[in-house]
């Protein structure tokens, strides 16, 4: 086989993985602080209107970024405010903020670009690799963070803790309430930096297209760990690579190959290789002195 | 019981106030964008009740509504949140596709069949999930969103492939007609004889019998019957069922597939009354309207046929904003995110309220 190709192949499907494993992440840091973030997607909705946007406005791919991050950190701290301090079911809560993201990127995007459906073209970007976004290379150093920061400092003990047992970990002194927030928040972050690699050429409606769903399979397929959380989205991004890429020589229909990281997590989730458990407390709003 | 019912007026206050809280907001961003209020107010009373026909189109666009609404509410009674809506819709309707364009049947014979057909593609795409969550007990949220992406997959292939029926005219892959002893015909013609001047262009067809149907069987099992009472007190506490001696498991999965069932109707009017076909193309989202129509209608039969009315209004609304203001339709979608949290939030403030109020009673 051609070594361009497969050259190709390799950076084309990190770039593809990457918005999935940035959500994914994200997915793991909520979930594993007790709260259940199927907002993933809503928030990725704001934080890639929200790239562009801020290119735009400040003169800076960083800039922008950054402001994504902003925007994730504050659509992420609804859900928080919401499921944590009000104790709203995690669920209802991370819905109506799809809802609301879904008309908020339209909305956004008619008052400033004059367009509902698309913004303007973004003039700055991340330099490129063969034609892929270099942010993307981004995710690897970010997961061995998320890793480490999970798995070896006190923070991220404290933060599993409260998503396992928060009555004990409230006992033993843990702020509950710090620590989701933080989760949540974290969550917010990395859909920041999943737009980072999402088209920020520009801003067109529809264009997250379910990529944090898929993000939150990775996250199940994963087993809630960091890393085996990106190895999940980078196994479902390229396995979409290859559709894209070798349409014409696949036999699949293309449409089998989308249905798989979805039917993939069912069957994880069934039990059927081996066993998946969530963090025992996820979805599960804690209350102070009950029970 | 009476105590209960003292209280119920606080419930009825959360959504009544998180609907004038919407509206509020939806006028402050009117403001913001530098509209007039008061073009705004007309643009939206133009589009809603301005004449017969915009209100027979409200009660049209209220009937998949009120069916997604139901779906999502009788899960939830039995505390099982059926994301999966979306999903059994697309493939109930093409179910009940399938059955409209391939039998041959009598009229009176081939609308019954098309509707259970849709009923069954429902509730089986509701079946994995459902077993899975009371065979093995995983949370049936993360399983039915990823049916829901499942479904959209499969559909897309099986328009574009095995069932697609595209006669070079049409761009969008479909399937073939529906066979015309299976179209739904339209009720206008009564409505107009009751004195409701209902133009033919608004589609009140026989998908509204359905719904009407579905509606009163539902409150009828829930409120009427046994098994009905036993959904309710699953919903209201499992530990309590399951003392009771009420078979928690069987309810929860009998009341997951009734769900599916329900949700399996939702394309039936755009499926064999407006179209007369099934595309890929059929109206997205009603899964995600349907969990804040329950929600709003406070998972009640009757409340949900009030929010699946308002939510007709709010899409009209923001359609007649769309057209005569400067402020874009997606507005609608903010409004109704914000009115969810709002309202969900104003009920656990009024939740602790009552209880704190309970325990003054009790000292």
């Amino acid at each position: 086989m051609d070594l361009n190709i497969v050259l190709d192949y390799l950076l084309k499907g990190l770039e593809i993985s990457a918005p999935i494993g940035f959500a994914a992440l994200g997915g793991v840091f909520s979930e594993k602080s007790g709260v259940t973030n199927i907002a993933l997607e809503g928030i990725m909705i704001v934080t890639t209107f929200g790239i562009v946007w801020g290119s735009i406005m400040f003169g800076s791919i960083w800039l922008g970024l950054l402001f994504a991050v902003l925007l994730g950190v504050i659509v992420a701290a609804i859900h928080a405010l919401v499921t944590v301090t009000y104790k709203v079911d995690q669920i209802i809560s991370g819905t109506a903020i799809n809802i609301l993201a879904l008309g908020l990127g339209r909305f956004l995007s008619q008052n400033v670009f004059g367009q509902e459906t698309q913004t303007a073209m973004n003039p700055f970007a991340f330099p490129q690799i063969r034609g892929m976004n270099s942010f993307a290379l981004a995710l690897i150093p970010v997961a061995i963070l998320s890793w480490f920061v999970l798995q070896k400092t006190v923070f991220g003990l404290r933060l599993r803790s409260v998503g396992e047992n928060p009555e004990s970990a409230d006992t033993l002194g843990v702020n509950v309430t710090l620590m989701r927030y933080a989760g949540v928040i974290i969550s917010g972050v990395m859909c920041g930096l999943a737009a980072g690699v999402l088209y920020p050429s520009r801003w067109v409606s529809g264009m997250t297209g379910g990529r944090g769903f898929i993000a939150l399979a990775a996250m199940i397929f994963g087993r809630w760990s960091p890393i085996g959380a990106v190895l999940a989205a980078m196994l479902f991004g390229y396995a979409d690579t290859a559709r894209i890429m070798f349409e014409s020589q696949i036999p699949i229909p293309s449409q089998f190959v989308q249905m798989f990281p979805y039917v993939l997590a069912v069957v994880v989730l069934a039990g059927f290789v081996g066993k998946a458990r969530g963090p025992a407390a996820a979805g599960r709003p804690y209350v102070k002195g009950e029970d | 019981m009476k105590r209960i019912s003292k209280y119920s007026l606080y419930e009825l206050a959360a959504p009544l106030l998180g609907f004038a809280a919407s509206m509020v907001i939806l006028l402050a961003i009117v403001v913001v964008v530098g509209e007039n209020p008061g073009k705004a107010v007309t643009a939206i009373w133009k589009m809603t009740f301005s004449s017969p026909a915009r209100a027979a189109t409200l009660l049209s666009m209220s009937i998949p509504l009120f069916l997604a609404g139901l779906a999502v509410a009788l899960a939830f009674r039995a505390s099982i949140f059926n994301i999966g809506v979306e999903g059994q819709y697309f493939m109930g309707a093409l179910t009940g596709a399938m059955a409209g364009i391939y039998l041959h049947l009598p009229a009176w014979l081939h609308i019954p069949v098309v509707v259970i057909c849709a009923m069954a593609g429902g509730m089986l795409w509701a079946l994995v999930p459902a077993l899975l969550k009371v065979g093995r007990g995983i949370h049936e949220v993360i399983t039915t969103i990823m049916f829901n992406s499942i479904a959209l997959a499969l559909v897309n292939w099986l328009v574009n492939g095995p069932l697609s029926g595209v006669e070079g005219a049409s761009l969008e892959a479909q399937t073939k007609h529906i066979q015309p002893t299976a179209v739904f015909q339209k009720l206008n013609a009564g409505f107009r004889a009751l004195g409701w001047d209902v133009p033919d262009f608004v589609y009140l067809d026989y998908s509204l019998i359905v719904a009407v149907v579905i509606g009163l069987v539902t409150w009828f099992v829930l409120f009427r019957l046994r098994a009905g009472f036993e959904l309710r007190a699953v919903g209201t506490s499992t530990d309590v069922s399951l003392y009771a001696g009420i078979k928690v498991k069987q309810v929860q999965l009998g009341a997951f597939l009734a769900s599916g069932a329900i949700a399996g109707l939702i394309g039936l009017q755009e499926v064999f009354a407006i179209r007369g076909f099934y595309t890929y193309e059929i109206a997205s989202g009603l899964g995600l309207d349907g969990i804040a129509i329950a929600l709003i209608g406070r998972n009640s039969p009757l409340g949900v046929v009030f929010s699946a009315f308002l939510f007709a209004f709010l899409k009209q609304a923001g359609y007649g904003l769309q057209i005569y203001t400067r402020v874009p339709n997606s507005v609608i979608y903010v409004i109704t995110g914000v009115m969810i949290l709002f309202i969900v939030v104003t009920n656990e403030l009024i939740a602790k309220y009552i209880r704190a109020l309970r325990k003054k009673e009790a000292v």
